[in-house]
């Protein structure tokens, strides 16, 4: 830590990161609340204490299929979003390419508009080229709309690197393939991942592409999750979320007891 | 092979992938925006124009989607200042913290929202019991409850964008800044920000775009009687079935979100914007 | 939107999904989910898949975004059969996205009250559920049971008054019995939009979602809502004190329908699945589950049900029903007029 900082602003950043907390959380803590309610209707404070609305969640079929599919998608994406997003930052950095400037924000274009028009744009040419939609359509729809991400993250982290490192990398001999892979890409590494990172939760949480973009036997979870609150509004969906919660948190201590925490948190 | 090939080489397939799957289907869809049944009109254009209720829509989106934006960094850059100078593990858990918002059904998060601050909720109960509002008051469907649940999920990617690039700052610096007399306050403000400032734009340019086109949280926060572009977009495509207005709806959001991007990209100059 | 692709030339046949479900014994149709779903499996969809030995692959859609993703699909349709809650059919037969019905080969369609089958010739599918539009309130806090249309306007309910978006069907419907009971018409709907400010300074609340409308009854104390009899019974299944009451002036009829889409190869056994829909016993199966007036006259319901729903041919007569060729011809005019009448 640089010299001593004030004790009056120590304290003022604790409550501020306290009071942060509490604005991400506070519904968090509703959604873990009412899911144990045993209420058939989402309410809060929850009225009694149940495990049901799990029980009858990790019984579902329906639920375990559209959380695996989710899962397999948001995999699929993260990978191809991060290598297309990343190749594509490095490249637009090096400003070596006539338009840079504008190909910086086409790439960030699939932001601005609502899905909901991309998702009848996207429907509409596969239905007219292809017959219908496939696994394909949504794996290229969701790339797409999460490759703005991987994009802006990379090109930020790049911008604050030392562009000596790899003219030192050439002057020493190392080809083109050495340098990307021994200098640039670990230079960008924070912004890869942190792009990688999004890319996964925009993907997984992702409705509306993958409403319209889907058959019957390609439902997902947040499609799920959605067609379940009509007819049936009850607590089974907060059960869910708590259930998302809980991998979270345990998948990010594991990543911590196998790999130690350094490498990861370096982001 | 010359740098350029291998920068063209790079982007290609960033570019296909959006030239094929995005640029094609987009194209497909806005093209409806002057389709009119006699030829090409401008009418839809100009029923939106020439309307106060819709320039209205248009203003409320852009000026909630800036304060938004605003909110999220003046949070999140001193947040990922704190993140940056902790110990390891509690810049772990921060992150985790943050970024659990994500990890919860959008639709389920904000009915978390819809019951802490509907009428009978927890934060108008509070409110109420200190006197300072009445029995009918409520956050919800307002434009504060938008604001508010819109800053939750935002929040991560403008602090994880900040802090990207300010765990890349040489700390020498701030100690140089101290040893030459700085104070604490004087040298994040002369020697962090101004090097954060890429983080911030890149932050500012995802949360900014974010807020004007997402409308599940504006649209059950807000309500309907305070509609976003974006939420009026959905109801012309599945309620009044009315695909042209969407489409130009959407040409309208488009623009309109560049007006206010590319000047500020222009001014925050050469980076990378 | 057809032919708008001048070609691209990906042809990435590899990318094809190809429309293999398309076989004999498949049928792709749609259905809203939850309890909808599960009574809709077991009323009709199990019986129909073991009596034909068919196959059936339901994607859970509700009836405006069914539309959207039919009417998107135009080229190539996915759904066989698509199931509509909102007068979707009238816009579908319209664009020809839907195929006229030969009643001639329905066996069940004799048994079916006139008014639900009028316009299957031209494409709009049988009704084979009426949910009844009327008052739902809160019987243990309010503090007297509606009766009237014009309850919703009586200070006595002021600020616990939930009022629907129009967007929403069911809104929609309510909407035009306000303005009906205020004194307009199809062609006027002004008294209506007057109500709705009057409602609004009351401090009405208006929200766009069913769940929304649980949700307002469950933690927000609201006591009285213009909303369909169905709803009240799934929130009473939920445990909410919530009662169902048809207004006195009349009882508007919202239809469930079912349709047949063009450009299908399986239209054959759609015939098929339509008729077994038709049934006096699935509708009758539907309508316990549920809460729905049959339209199949045979229909029988037991007296705990029939309470809950408009039933019989007298019952039947009771439900009026706007006109739906009138109310698609001004959706979009009306609800501009309304987001300007609600907006803040």
């Amino acid at each position: 830590m640089v010299r001593a900082v004030p004790n009056g602003i120590r304290i003022a950043a604790y409550a501020f990161v306290a009071l942060t907390m509490l604005l991400l959380l506070a519904p968090l803590v509703v959604v873990i609340g009412v899911s144990v309610s045993e209420s058939q209707f989402i309410a809060f404070p929850p009225n009694g204490l149940s495990l049901a609305w799990y029980r009858s969640v990790l019984s579902s079929d329906a639920y375990l299929r559209a959380a695996a599919l989710s899962l397999q998608i948001a995999l699929m994406v993260t990978a191809s979003a991060t290598v297309i997003g990343g190749a594509a930052a490095i490249a637009l950095h090096r400003r070596n390419l006539p338009g840079s400037a504008v190909m910086a924000t086409f790439f960030l274009s699939p932001l601005v508009l609502p899905t909901i028009i991309y998702a009848i744009g996207m429907l509409m040419l596969w239905s007219t080229l292809f017959g219908g939609v496939s696994m394909m359509t949504l794996w290229l729809g969701h790339t797409v709309i999460c490759l703005p991400y991987v994009v802006r993250t990379t090109l930020a982290v790049l911008s604050e690197s030392d562009p000596f490192l790899e003219e030192a990398a050439r002057t020493m001999g190392a080809n083109r393939i050495q340098r990307l892979v021994h200098v640039v890409v670990p230079q960008c590494l924070p912004g890869l991942a942190a792009g990688a990172f999004f890319a996964f939760n925009i993907s997984f949480d992702e409705a509306v592409l993958s409403l319209f973009l889907r058959r019957a036997d390609m439902t997902t979870l947040p499609v799920q999750i959605y067609g379940q609150l009509e007819f049936s509004p009850d607590p089974s969906v907060a059960a869910v979320s708590t259930i998302m919660i809980g991998i979270t948190i345990l998948l990010i201590v594991v990543i911590d007891r196998v790999l130690g925490i350094k490498r990861f948190a370096s982001t | 092979m010359s740098d350029r090939t291998e920068s063209l080489l790079l982007t290609l397939p960033g570019l296909l992938l959006l030239g094929l799957a995005f640029l094609v289907p987009i194209a497909q869809m806005l093209v409806l925006s002057i389709e009119g049944e006699n030829g090409p009109t401008l009418a839809h254009f100009a029923r939106f124009l020439g309307d106060p209720f819709y320039l209205g829509v248009l203003w409320r989106t852009v000026r909630l989607s800036l304060i938004i934006t605003v909110i999220c960094a003046a949070i999140g850059f001193p947040l990922a200042y704190i993140m940056a100078r902790v110990g390891p593990r509690l810049r772990l858990w921060l992150i985790v913290l943050v970024i659990l918002p994500l990890m919860t059904s959008v639709v389920v998060r904000t009915f978390g929202w819809m019951v802490l601050l509907g009428r009978s909720g927890l934060i108008p109960d509070i409110l109420r019991d200190l006197g300072l509002a009445g029995r009918s008051f409520a956050i919800m469907h307002t434009e504060p409850a938008i604001v508010i649940g819109m800053v939750q999920v935002l929040l991560p990617f403008m602090t994880l964008s900040i802090l990207g690039v300010m765990t890349r700052i040489d700390q020498r610096l701030e100690e140089a800044a101290r040893t030459m007399g700085c104070s604490f306050v004087q040298t994040l403000r002369s020697v962090v920000l101004p090097l954060s400032v890429p983080g911030i734009v890149a932050g500012s340019l995802l949360v900014f775009t974010l807020s004007a086109s997402s409308f599940i949280t504006p649209n059950l926060l807000g309500g309907p009687r305070i509609q976003v572009l974006a939420a009026s977009i959905y109801r012309s495509v599945t309620q009044t079935l009315d695909w042209p207005f969407a489409a130009a709806q959407a040409v309208i959001l488009f623009a309109g979100v560049l007006v206010v991007m590319i000047p500020y990209v222009a001014l925050t100059g050469r980076g990378n914007g | 939107m057809k032919t708008r692709l001048a070609v691209t030339t990906l042809a990435i046949a590899t990318l094809s999904s190809g429309t293999a479900l398309a076989q004999d014994k498949t049928l792709v149709i749609n259905s809203f989910g939850g309890a909808y779903e599960t009574a809709h499996k077991e009323c009709i969809i199990t019986p129909f898949e073991q009596e034909n030995g068919a196959t059936v692959q339901i994607v859970t859609a509700y009836s405006a975004d069914a539309f959207a993703q039919l009417r998107a699909q135009k080229e190539a349709p996915q759904f066989d059969i698509i199931h509509f809650s909102g007068g979707q059919e009238i816009v579908g037969a319209q664009e020809g996205l839907l195929s006229p019905i030969d009643a001639s080969k329905l066996e069940n369609i004799g048994d079916v009250y006139d008014f639900a089958k009028a316009n299957i010739a031209k494409g709009e599918g049988p009704a084979y559920s009426i949910a009844a539009i009327g008052m739902i309130y809160n019987s243990d806090n309010a503090p007297k049971a509606p009766a009237s249309w014009k309850d919703l306007l009586d200070p006595a309910f002021a600020d616990h008054v939930v009022l629907t978006d129009i967007s929403n069907g069911y809104g929609m419907l309510g909407f035009l019995m306000l303005n009906q009971v205020q004194g307009g018409s199809l062609d006027d709907i002004q008294p209506g939009l007057d109500a709705v400010s009057t409602l609004l300074d009351n401090g009405a609340i208006v929200v766009t979602t069913s769940p929304e409308i649980q949700q307002e009854f469950a933690q927000n104390d609201a006591w009285l809502a213009a909303y369909a009899s169905d709803y009240a019974y799934t929130l009473r299944k939920a445990g909410l004190p919530a009662k169902f009451v048809q207004g006195a002036e009349g009882t508007p009829a919202s239809y469930i329908t079912v349709n047949l889409v063009a450009n299908r190869p399986n239209q054959e056994l759609a015939m098929k699945f339509i008729d077994k829909t038709m049934s006096a016993e699935a509708q009758t199966c539907m309508a316990n589950a549920l809460r729905y007036t049959p339209t199949n006259a045979k229909a029988e319901l037991s007296d705990e049900v029939a309470a809950d729903v408009a039933y019989g041919e007298e019952g039947v007569k009771g439900l009026l029903r706007f006109e739906p060729a009138k109310i698609e011809a001004n959706r979009a005019a009306w609800v501009d007029a309304w987001n300007k009448t609600i907006a803040r």
